[in-house]
């Protein structure tokens, strides 16, 4: 995994896709998530990296830890994530949107339509 | 040699104000710093400003002209059971002439007590090394694989891989960063890597040393070392402005347009002023920041 052009820490791309798979149904509630030992060579990451992007999701509280057995998807993950990103969906897309649009000229009228007719 | 300042760590390297001078040379003037077991160190730094030295006064290839090297609390100079537990195989390392790759890994187990023959032969077989070569036939990047088996397969504690990817194409450094984290994650132990191709790598490094005139400029996790700096572009005076006091390394003019890469983490107020001027701000890669830390030595010196 390469560093982000912002200068994001590669582990909170990692915690990010690790939460997207939950998101997905590709890591199901109450079953294990890949270990840091093997996230670390999946993404090609020191194991130190892969293990703070893990302990980020369990002070989050998407994953727990099965002691001896290694972190699990809590129960009830994937809407906590969902309504996360719906509280920050408003802030991420919405506004950078409108700003590139005040920028080129565009009224709130025509962002609309845009919308509309792309989804159409 | 001066007498201990830092306590020696009971498992791990300490380094205290080593130097290293070649005749009038000062290569190393005082490198200090405390490196626990078991972790994945970048050595970085320009061409000269003494990684390679300062590998192999820590593995005793060499003797130290000042300063205190410990690995696990015991001095490696001549001895014997210190270095058992390191293993460096120089960048231009020479083999018998007329030995085969076979023969070279052979007395593997006789050197290295943690020698795996699995590792060796997986390492081999991946590089495409051929068995039944003499050494002194193979190419740069063929010596560079022997390099690397001899030294992953060691599983020494302290293991050094100094430039390991010289002559070697994208997909055999790929198998290198993906063969050094399968060896680290299975067998964890310490290893210092050496390199230049630092955007490629540095994920794989827990922390980085860079070394500049042959002391220790910064040493940092990798994820702080990756904020040490930015770089601002823009008209001149508006960046003159933003950058205020801070250290500037480098600077590069394009008509009235700087571009300058800033010493230290740009704040949020840098970035409110940036986005109200309309200056570019982004933070550099750690191979910008530790090519402008070179650049700036290299610059000192032509005044000098």
């Amino acid at each position: 995994m390469s560093p982000a052009p912002d200068g994001r820490p590669i582990f909170l791309e990692i915690a990010d896709q690790i939460a997207a798979d939950i998101l997905t149904g590709a890591y199901p509630q109450e079953t294990p998530v890949p270990s840091t030992n093997e996230l670390s060579v999946h993404y090609r990451v020191n194991p130190a990296t892969a293990g703070k992007a893990l302990n980020l999701l369990v002070d989050d509280g998407v994953l727990y830890k099965r002691r001896g057995l290694g972190m699990y998807v809590a129960t009830g993950a994937p809407e906590a994530l969902r309504a996360r990103r719906r509280a920050a969906f408003v802030e991420e897309f919405v506004l950078p949107l409108r700003a590139e649009a005040a920028r080129l000229g565009f009224t709130d009228r025509e962002i609309v339509d845009f919308i509309l007719k792309d989804s159409s | 040699m001066t007498a201990t300042a830092v306590p020696p760590r009971e498992r791990g390297i300490t380094l205290h104000a080593v130097t290293k001078s070649f005749g009038g040379n000062h290569v190393l003037r005082g490198v200090t710093a405390d490196l626990p077991a078991d972790r994945i160190y970048g050595l970085l730094g320009a061409n000269g400003v003494g990684k390679t030295t300062l590998m192999a006064l820590i593995c005793g290839h060499t003797f130290r002209s000042g300063g205190q090297i410990l690995i696990d609390g015991e001095d490696p100079v001549e001895n014997a059971a210190v270095l058992r537990r390191t293993c460096f195989v120089h960048e231009d390392q020479r083999y018998n002439d007329n030995f085969t790759v076979a023969q070279v890994l052979a007395p593997g187990p006789a050197y290295f007590p943690n020698w795996s023959a699995e590792t060796a032969e997986r390492l081999a077989r991946r590089f495409r090394l051929p068995p039944k070569t003499a050494s002194k036939k193979l190419s740069r990047g063929q010596r560079s694989a022997l390099a690397i088996t001899i030294s992953l397969a060691s599983r020494a504690p302290y293991t050094f891989l100094d430039e390991p990817y010289l002559g070697l194409d994208a997909s055999a450094r790929s198998i290198l960063y993906d063969e050094v984290l399968t060896e680290y994650v299975a067998h964890p132990r310490t290893i210092v890597l050496s390199t230049h191709l630092i955007d490629e790598a540095a994920d794989l490094m827990e922390d980085v040393l860079i070394l500049e005139d042959g002391v220790v400029a910064v040493h940092a996790e990798v994820d702080l070392a990756r904020r040490e700096s930015f770089i601002v572009r823009g008209p001149q005076e508006q960046v003159r402005a933003l950058i205020g006091a801070r250290e500037v390394l480098t600077e590069r003019h394009l008509g009235n347009l700087l571009t300058a890469t800033v010493r230290g983490q740009a704040s949020d107020a840098d970035r409110a002023l940036a986005h109200q001027t309309r200056l570019a701000l982004e933070p550099a890669t750690l191979q910008e920041f530790v090519a402008a830390i070179g650049v700036r030595s290299h610059d000192r010196s032509d005044i000098a």
